[in-house]
C-alpha cells in the first residue's frame, strides 16, 4: 500500500551492499524476536481515543481571526492557484450555497475545532477495524480504515472528509486520504482540487497530540504542502458538538451574483504585502519563496522598493 | 426619527483589542474560523448607523441584524450587520428574542470593504428605548 509520498530519490539507497543488507536484516530479526519475548503489550498501540481540542499558538493569526486579503505566504501554490486566488472575493462566503459549506479534510484541522476519536473493533477478535472521528466544526464524520482495504477507484464519489486508510508506524498513526472534495487551503482563496491526497501523522505524547499533514495536489500545488497543528486532550469533554448552520440572505444581493474579480481587477490583492512591508512577488511566490535560499531575492526586492 | 451616519478613523483600537481578547474568549466553535473579519471589513474605520431592525438572524455561522437606516447621504438602505454565532452570543446573554423587528437601534462597527454592500461588523449596539446595550463589557467581543 503506497502512501502517495512524492517519488524523490532516497539518498544512499544505491550504496547499500549485499553484506550490509544481510547484517541489517539479521539485526532486525533479533530485535523482533526479543520484542516478542517481552511480557505485556509489546505490540499494543497508543490509545488515541478521547475528545481533543486545538491549540493555536502556531500560525494563530491565519488560523483564528484571519488577516487582511492577499496572504499567500507559506503555500507552494502554482500559477493556476495564483490565478484562482487573485479572482477570489472573500465575501463569496455570503453566497447562499457557500454559507454552510464545510471545510474539507486538509482545511478543517487548521481552524478552531474539537474532535472526538474512538476505536471500532471487530467483536469476534477485538482487532481494530477503524478509527472514527466526529468533528464538531460543520459536524463532520471521518472513518480511518485499519483493515487493509483498498481505496476506491478514482471516479468514486468524493466527500468533504475523503476516504482514509491507516497503519501504525511504531507509535505514530499514519493515515492516507483520497477522494476529497474540492475546497480551499486558506481563507485567502488558495484552492484545493479534487485530486488532493493527504498523508497524516498522529503523534501522541501524554495528553498532547501532534497532527502533521503532508498535502499533495497536482492541480494547484507545485510540491507537497506540510502543515502541523497541536491538540490537547479535554479532561471534561466538550459541551458544544452541534453546528446547526442555516441558509439565510446575510447581505442583500441578487441570489445569482457570485462575488469575484476579473484578472488584474482585485483591489485588495496587495493588502497583506503592504501591511507587512513585503514585496508582493515574495508573498505570492509559492515554493521558491518558502526556503532560506530566497532571502537574497527578498533583500533585492526590498531595496528596489526603497529606491 | 433623526438618523445620522458618522464616519471617523478609529485608529487601531479594535485591531489591538481583538487579538488580545480573542484567545481569552475563544469558545469551542468552528464558526470563529468561518471567514476573516480583517479581510471583509475596514477594521481601521468605524461607522454608526441608527435605524429600525428588520430582521435578526440568530444562526450559524454568524448572526446578522438587518437594519433599515440611511447612509451618510440620507439615502435609506438595508444594512447587514454581522454579529457572533449563537454559541458565543448565548454565553454573552444574547438570545433569538433579544432583538425584534421594529426595535430602533444604534449600531457602531467597522464597515465592509465594499461600501456598496452596506454592511458592517457589530462592535457596539444600543437600544435607546430601554437602554439595552452590547459591546461595553470587555467580554462582549467575538471573531
Amino acid at each position: 500500500m503506497t502512501f502517495g509520498l512524492p517519488a524523490t530519490g532516497a539518498p544512499g539507497a544505491a550504496g547499500v551492499t549485499w553484506l550490509g543488507s544481510l547484517a541489517l536484516l539479521s539485526s532486525l530479526a533479533l530485535l523482533g524476536s526479543l520484542a516478542l519475548l517481552l511480557p505485556g503489550s509489546a505490540l499494543a498501540q497508543l490509545n488515541l481515543s478521547g475528545e481533543w481540542t486545538g491549540r493555536y499558538h502556531e500560525d494563530t493569526d491565519d488560523r483564528v481571526p484571519g488577516d487582511v486579503q492577499g496572504d499567500f505566504t507559506g503555500v507552494p501554490l502554482n500559477d493556476a492557484a495564483r490565478r484562482y486566488a487573485e479572482a477570489f472575493d472573500v465575501t463569496r462566503v455570503a453566497v447562499l450555497e457557500h454559507q454552510c459549506q464545510p471545510y474539507n479534510m486538509p482545511h478543517i484541522y487548521r481552524g478552531p475545532l474539537q474532535f472526538r476519536m474512538w476505536e471500532e473493533k471487530d467483536p469476534a477478535n477485538q482487532d481494530i477495524i477503524a478509527y472514527r472521528q466526529y468533528i464538531g466544526t460543520y459536524m463532520q464524520s471521518r472513518t480511518i480504515w485499519m483493515d487493509g482495504r483498498p481505496h476506491p477507484p478514482g471516479h468514486a464519489p468524493h466527500t468533504h472528509m475523503g476516504f482514509s486508510t491507516g497503519r501504525w508506524n511504531g507509535d505514530i498513526l499514519t493515515v492516507y486520504t483520497t477522494h476529497i472534495k474540492k475546497e480551499f487551503y486558506r481563507r485567502s482563496g488558495i484552492p484545493s482540487s479534487d485530486l488532493t491526497t493527504v498523508v497524516e501523522h498522529y503523534i501522541r505524547r501524554g495528553n498532547l497530540l501532534s497532527h502533521v499533514m503532508i498535502i499533495t495536489d497536482p492541480v494547484y500545488l507545485s510540491e507537497p504542502y506540510v502543515l502541523s497543528q497541536e491538540f490537547v486532550l479535554m479532561e471534561r469533554g466538550n459541551t458544544n458538538w452541534l453546528y446547526n448552520c442555516e441558509y439565510v440572505m446575510e447581505v442583500p444581493m441578487d441570489k445569482n451574483d457570485v462575488p469575484h474579480y476579473l484578472p488584474g481587477a482585485n483591489p485588495f490583492i496587495t493588502d497583506f504585502s503592504e501591511k507587512f512591508g513585503l514585496p508582493f512577488e515574495a508573498v505570492i511566490g509559492g515554493a521558491e519563496a518558502m526556503y532560506p535560499e530566497y532571502m537574497p531575492r527578498i533583500e533585492a526586492l526590498i531595496n528596489e522598493q526603497a529606491r | 426619527m433623526s438618523v445620522r451616519v458618522n464616519r471617523r478613523i478609529a485608529g487601531r483600537v479594535f485591531g489591538l483589542l481583538v487579538p488580545a481578547v480573542v484567545l481569552a474568549v475563544l469558545v469551542d466553535d468552528g464558526a470563529l474560523a468561518h471567514h476573516s473579519f480583517a479581510a471583509t471589513y475596514n477594521e481601521d474605520e468605524t461607522i454608526t448607523i441608527e435605524g429600525t431592525v428588520l430582521q435578526f438572524q440568530f444562526r450559524n455561522p454568524h448572526s446578522f441584524v438587518h437594519v433599515q437606516a440611511p447612509d451618510e447621504n440620507g439615502e435609506m438602505h438595508r444594512w447587514a450587520v454581522e454579529w457572533a454565532n449563537p454559541s458565543q452570543l448565548t454565553g454573552q446573554g444574547v438570545g433569538a428574542a433579544t432583538l425584534k423587528p421594529g426595535d430602533v437601534v444604534r449600531i457602531t462597527g467597522a464597515p465592509g470593504r465594499d461600501p456598496a454592500d452596506h454592511r458592517l461588523v457589530l462592535r457596539y449596539l444600543l437600544r435607546p428605548a430601554d437602554g439595552y446595550e452590547y459591546g461595553n463589557d470587555p467580554n462582549e467581543t467575538f471573531d
